[in-house]
Order: C-alpha cells, then sequence, then structure tokens
C-alpha cells in the first residue's frame, strides 16, 4: 500500500515536471517566433528602403521581353521598361529572413543593441552622403567629386552610429525595441516618399 | 497561360483579374477598417470617453480574415502590376499624368512595408492576445489598416485612368 502510494507521487510528480518543461518549450518556442517577427518586420522595412535608394534589386524582370536577369539590369534597346520592384521585395525579404533567423540565436540584450545600431546607421548613412553632397557642391574649394560616393559616407555614419550604440542605456534599448517596428516603416516611408517628390513638383 | 486565352480574350482576362483585385480590395477594407475602429474605440472606452453606446465585434474575430486576404491580394496586385508597367504608365508618362504615377509608386512601397509587418501582424493577434503588446498591436493594425486605404485609393485612381471602365 505504501509503496503503491510512494509511485503513484513518484508518478505525480514525474507528470507535472512534464508538463513544466512542455510550458517552458512552448513559452520558449513562443519568444523565439515573437523575436523572429518582430526582427523580420524591422529589417525588412529598412532593408527595403536601402535597397530601393541603391537600387539594388535581386533580379530585374522585363515584362516586354518576358525576361528575367539577375540582379540589377538596365534595358537594352527594344526591351521596354524594366521592372525591379519584385527584386527589391524579395531582397529585402531573404535578407530580412536572415537576419529574423540570426535574432533568435542571439541573446536579447544582443539583440536590442544591434537593432538600435542598425536603425541608426540606416538614418546616419544617408544623412551622412547628403552632408557630404552639401559640402562638396557648398563649401568645398577643391574638385570634391570623388567624396560623392555611398563607401565615403559609411565610415562617419558607421563610427557615429556605434558611438550612440554604446550610449544609449540598456533599459532604454529594451523599452523602444518594439517601437523600431513602427518607426522604421514610417520612416522609411518619408524617406521613399521624398524620392518621389519629384512627380509632385513638375 | 494559352489555354486561358484560347477561351477568352486576353484583355478580357486582365480585366476580370483586375476586377477580383477590387472584390478582395473591398472586402479587405472592409475587414482593416472594422478592426482599426474596434481597436480604437476599445482603447477609448478604457480611458471614459464617449461612443459607450458603440460596442464592436471583437478585432481578433478580423485578423484571420485580414491574414487570408491580405497577402492573396498583394500577390494578385503584383500579377496585374506587369500590365500596368507597360500598358498604364507608359501612356501616363506620355500623358504627363505626374500626380497619378507618384501616387502609384508611392502604393508600391506602402504595400511592400505591410507585407513585411505581417508576419509581426500576424503574431500579434495570435490567441491568447498578450497585455504586453496591445498597445503595439493597435497601432500596427491602424498601420495596416492606413497602407490598405492608400493602396485602394491610389489603385482606383490609376484604374480611371485605364482599367475597368476608362
Amino acid at each position: 500500500m505504501t509503496q503503491t502510494v510512494d509511485v503513484d507521487e513518484r508518478s505525480s510528480q514525474l507528470d507535472s515536471s512534464v508538463a513544466m518543461d512542455a510550458s517552458t518549450s512552448v513559452t520558449h518556442r513562443s519568444a523565439k517566433v515573437r523575436t523572429f517577427a518582430f526582427t523580420f518586420g524591422i529589417a525588412f522595412t529598412l532593408l527595403y528602403t536601402v535597397f530601393e535608394r541603391l537600387n539594388w534589386p535581386l533580379f530585374t524582370y522585363q515584362p516586354a521581353a518576358g525576361r528575367l536577369y539577375f540582379w540589377l539590369h538596365r534595358p537594352l534597346s527594344g526591351e521596354g521598361p524594366p521592372m525591379y520592384w519584385y527584386g527589391w521585395i524579395v531582397n529585402a525579404a531573404i535578407a530580412a529572413f536572415v537576419v529574423g533567423w540570426i535574432a533568435t540565436t542571439i541573446s536579447g540584450q544582443w539583440l536590442r543593441r544591434a537593432t538600435v545600431f542598425c536603425c541608426t546607421l540606416g538614418a546616419l548613412w544617408p544623412a551622412a552622403l547628403a552632408a557630404l553632397r552639401i559640402y562638396i557642391t557648398d563649401w568645398a574649394t577643391f574638385d570634391a567629386d570623388f567624396l560623392d560616393s555611398v563607401w565615403v559616407a559609411a565610415p562617419p555614419a558607421f563610427v557615429a552610429a556605434a558611438a550612440i550604440t554604446y550610449f544609449v542605456p540598456s533599459r532604454l534599448a529594451e523599452r523602444v525595441w518594439t517601437s523600431w517596428l513602427l518607426i522604421v516603416p514610417i520612416g522609411g516611408l518619408v524617406v521613399l516618399g521624398y524620392s518621389l517628390l519629384q512627380y509632385f513638383v513638375r | 497561360m494559352d489555354i486561358i486565352f484560347s477561351v477568352i480574350r486576353e484583355d478580357t482576362f486582365w480585366r476580370i483579374l483586375l476586377f477580383c483585385h477590387f472584390l478582395v480590395a473591398v472586402a479587405l477594407l472592409a475587414a482593416v477598417t472594422l478592426q482599426a475602429a474596434s481597436v480604437l474605440t476599445s482603447a477609448r472606452q478604457v480611458a471614459g470617453n464617449f461612443i459607450d453606446r458603440f460596442s464592436p465585434v471583437p478585432a481578433a474575430s478580423y485578423a484571420a480574415v485580414i491574414v487570408l486576404l491580405y497577402m492573396p491580394q498583394a500577390l494578385l496586385g503584383a500579377w496585374i502590376y506587369l500590365k500596368y508597367r507597360l500598358y498604364v504608365r507608359i501612356p501616363m508618362e506620355q500623358l504627363r499624368h505626374w500626380w497619378t504615377l507618384g501616387a502609384f509608386e508611392f502604393k508600391e512601397h506602402i504595400i511592400a512595408m505591410g507585407i513585411g509587418l505581417f508576419p509581426a501582424y500576424w503574431y500579434l493577434w495570435r490567441q491568447p492576445l498578450s497585455d504586453e503588446d496591445a498597445n503595439l498591436r493597435r497601432w500596427l493594425t491602424v498601420f495596416l489598416a492606413v497602407t490598405v486605404w492608400y493602396a485602394f485609393g491610389a489603385g482606383h485612381v490609376a484604374n480611371d485612368f485605364r482599367g475597368i471602365g476608362s
């Protein structure tokens, strides 16, 4: 009788332990899905803006000729207009998928820091390029056209983004992490909308 | 495609597709608008404001419909976009309809943003809803509603230029 009670108790402890393990596993998986979905959203919207501005499609489709080219293809004569939009979306989706997957493998603290760095870099890089262009046209006393390059603007933007990331308190980085999901697409749309201004001021 | 075009004319096929795009857009528009209204009014009711008599359908009920409609609608639009690029955009440029063209270009971007945010939207509306993300869920829903409304408006204007009944 005593043995039976012991076995029952042990079995009940085992059941509750298995249930707790299952519950922990479900919570852990849900947290990973959350990290992936949010990071994908932030990365996709940021990368789509970057790829569109730099014109980096994964492929170019020529609808009139029915041809598909890898990466950027300037149309040959008689090929008709090219379509890059599909290529930007697929490129951003693949890159964001990889970023999202990496996000699920690193610690939350690193992820939040990396998000601050990438989003700050996304804002500072074009800002540095714009500043360089203003310098070239309005201030430079020598032929400074070689400075008009996205790669020249990269180092100061990287350094500034790294400095900002270093000085942002962990608590703030954690608190604003989900807010990037709204800040980045809205910011991206402002940038992309501004680039379309030419259509509205003709 | 050749089999389809042996049954119906090519332009008729694209018009049917465009009409389907319109029908799905109307359904999607209704769902996102009701959901956005629901999340915004529930926030007001919690804050103790007016609209007490308005008791909306729980916002979560629309999520499944939106998930089912948004991506197929985006894919359908992406398919029709092939014809837009050749048969609508070029005349638009020639006739200098720059505002319509610019508005449609922006539609491409706003839809791309919506596609990117879709996994997060889906996660946020999964049951049980988390209280932690309530605010984010509300504003992401509103953002998605704005994308659908804008896309509908810009698409409608482009259709008026060259589409069904134009």
